[in-house]
């Protein structure tokens, strides 16, 4: 919007205030969140809610935290999640560019074919198939295992083709000047693919990652006992009450979850909100 | 396309493809053919044809209190989402904005954030008692919209239904502006130059520039906001938990509990609904829009 064209004073002043009562009911819960898990028990229920804990800041309740900790064994949660998030995210993105780079840049028999099933299944809702497959889960011995949670999510059908748009505007010329230089294609796919569409590999990487950590459905599904379950699960069980039985420290235990990822999107949000406008624009 | 046709293009794509067909590909087909069956994960199976289906139809009301449940959700969530978020992200985009970057930020927070974390904190917001949200509507004096009473927006009644569109408008509104933001830095500014110069004042190259030209991006968000909205599943878990309400229950939902019941031809069943009733919405929003854009040129 041009300087000419900006709207009368009044406008803008009431469109701030406006746009920021609506960023701040945006971060209205998490404010909540942390001011409830440094209250005291009884001060947490009060139906007279207070905006922050009693007295200065020594005073409040900072052992939620510690209890939280200990009591929900959230330390071995975390490993979970952060597992199971690495692993599928480094090996699926590496998966579904070299499947985007065949698709993309190579010819093979069936190509077309296996192309055009792999676009429909990504139509698909995941209702109709997880009960399938949790069933080959259980037949290659996953249930209960961090496997159920990493195997499937190799690669995805959204990963391929996104990955393929990608490298699908890579030169060509690129690719032959590579081929006269006797690269073969595994070579072509390291040293011209893989640095070319890099941004595209950050964005999938970041939206991987996300999916993982807060995937919730699926572990639902196939994780039965507390030993593997990812943080999801196990504040899904905290507000069950299992492990604390206090709102403070419910609320602590959340705090300690969420804050991570806040701190991870804070760190990446540049690549994060372009990585979004990248499939924005594709899709 | 380059090169010859080789064999190394199998050796890419194999193992990616198994990975596809052998859990998504093949427990779809198996999950579709099962709906035709009557199956709880451990007897033989026995054909009933479309009996599954004429059951949802005929003898589960709460099929249906699902389903209109989920239909309301999306109706509403998705233009009330979709129009709010062009709006702040052309606010956002605009220069005379003090903390746009900030603000943006704080938008997309929720969209970030495991909704299951946050879940008991709308939970304890939503709170008929002890509230954030009724706190605020007496404080605000607005209890009177309400005819005095607060609602229960975590109990079975079409409060719950409202409390789930709006945590689901809050989720959701960051991530769409994110995208409208993105589409908007493609508008070329010659076109708001040139409307400016025919006389449009800031709110006609809104509604007449800047509108049609994000349309694609509208589009999408319309399509693929409508599919998550039909699927909503985490929050509706996660805050108004497992128990068969009339007002708060959803399609997801209710199949997950057949399935832990392991009625597993019965969630086959409602899956199978649920990608007929996507398939349907979604060519329908398809052929609509392609008309629209017909009748403009």
């Amino acid at each position: 919007m041009s300087a000419a064209n900006r709207p009368h004073w009044l406008v803008r002043w009431l469109v701030h205030v406006v746009t920021y009562a609506v960023a701040l009911t945006m971060i209205a819960p998490f404010g909540w969140m942390v001011s409830t898990s440094l209250k005291t028990s009884q001060r947490a229920i009060d139906p007279n809610p207070s905006l922050l804990p009693d007295g200065p800041p020594t005073q409040w309740q900072w052992n939620h935290y510690v209890e939280a900790w200990d009591r929900a064994h959230l330390g071995d949660f975390y490993l979970n999640s952060i597992i199971v998030a690495l692993v599928v995210t480094v090996l699926s993105v590496l998966f579904c560019a070299m499947a985007g780079f065949a698709f993309a840049k190579l010819r093979f028999a069936g190509r077309k074919i296996t192309f055009a099933i792999l676009l429909a299944t990504l139509l698909l809702p995941y209702q109709v198939y997880f009960i399938f497959a949790y069933f080959i889960c259980s037949w290659l011995g996953y249930i209960d295992q961090l496997h159920a949670l990493i195997v499937p999510f190799l690669a995805s059908a959204f990963g391929i083709f996104y990955m393929r748009q990608s490298i699908i505007a890579v030169p060509d010329s690129l690719l032959d000047a590579g081929r006269i230089d006797g690269f073969t294609d595994f070579e072509l796919f390291v040293n011209i693919i893989v640095p070319t569409v890099r941004p595209a590999l950050a964005a999938l990487a970041i939206f991987t990652f996300m999916a993982s950590w807060n995937n919730f459905f699926w572990p639902l599904i196939v994780i039965d006992s507390s030993d593997h379950i990812t943080l999801p699960l196990a504040v899904e069980r905290l507000s069950a009450g299992q492990f604390v039985d206090s709102w403070p420290q419910r609320m602590a235990a959340a705090t300690i979850i969420t804050v991570p990822t806040i701190f991870v999107f804070v760190l990446f949000q540049r690549s994060f909100v372009e990585g979004l406008a990248l499939t924005g624009v594709k899709g | 396309m380059t090169g010859r046709s080789t064999r190394s293009g199998w050796a890419f794509v194999a193992f990616p493809l198994a990975v596809v067909f052998l859990f998504t590909a093949l427990p779809t087909v198996a999950g579709v053919v099962l709906s035709f069956f009557v199956w709880n994960g451990s007897d033989a199976p026995s054909f009933i044809g479309l009996g599954n289906f004429q059951a949802a139809m005929t003898k589960d009301p709460q099929f249906w209190y699902a389903l209109r449940n989920t239909l309301i959700f999306a109706a509403v969530t998705v233009p009330i989402t979709t129009v709010l978020a062009f709006l702040f992200a052309v606010i956002l985009n605009a220069r005379w904005f003090v903390g746009r970057t900030a603000v943006r930020t704080m938008f997309f927070l929720p969209a970030v954030v495991s909704i299951i974390a946050v879940g008991y904190v709308w939970r304890w917001v939503l709170d008929p008692k002890a509230g954030l949200l009724n706190a605020t509507l007496e404080w605000a004096h607005l209890d009177a919209l309400f005819g005095g009473d607060l609602p229960a927006w975590l109990g079975d009644n079409p409060w719950g239904l409202g409390a789930m569109i709006l945590v689901q408008i809050w989720r959701n509104l960051g991530f769409c502006v994110v995208l409208y933001l993105a589409a908007l830095s493609q508008v070329p500014k010659s076109l708001h130059e040139a409307a400016s110069v025919d006389g449009a004042g800031p709110w006609q190259s809104i509604w007449c520039v800047t509108w049609p030209c994000v349309r694609p991006m509208t589009a999408f968000l319309i399509i693929t906001g409508s599919i998550w909205a039909l699927q909503v599943f985490d929050l509706v878990w996660g805050i108004w938990g497992e128990a068969q309400m009339r007002w708060t229950d959803v399609l997801n939902a209710h199949l997950y509990r057949e399935f832990t019941h392991l009625r597993l031809s019965y969630s086959a069943t409602i899956g199978v609904c649920m990608l007929l009733l996507t398939a349907v919405v979604t060519i329908a929003q398809i052929r609509w829009m392609k008309r629209s854009e017909e009748a403009d040129r």
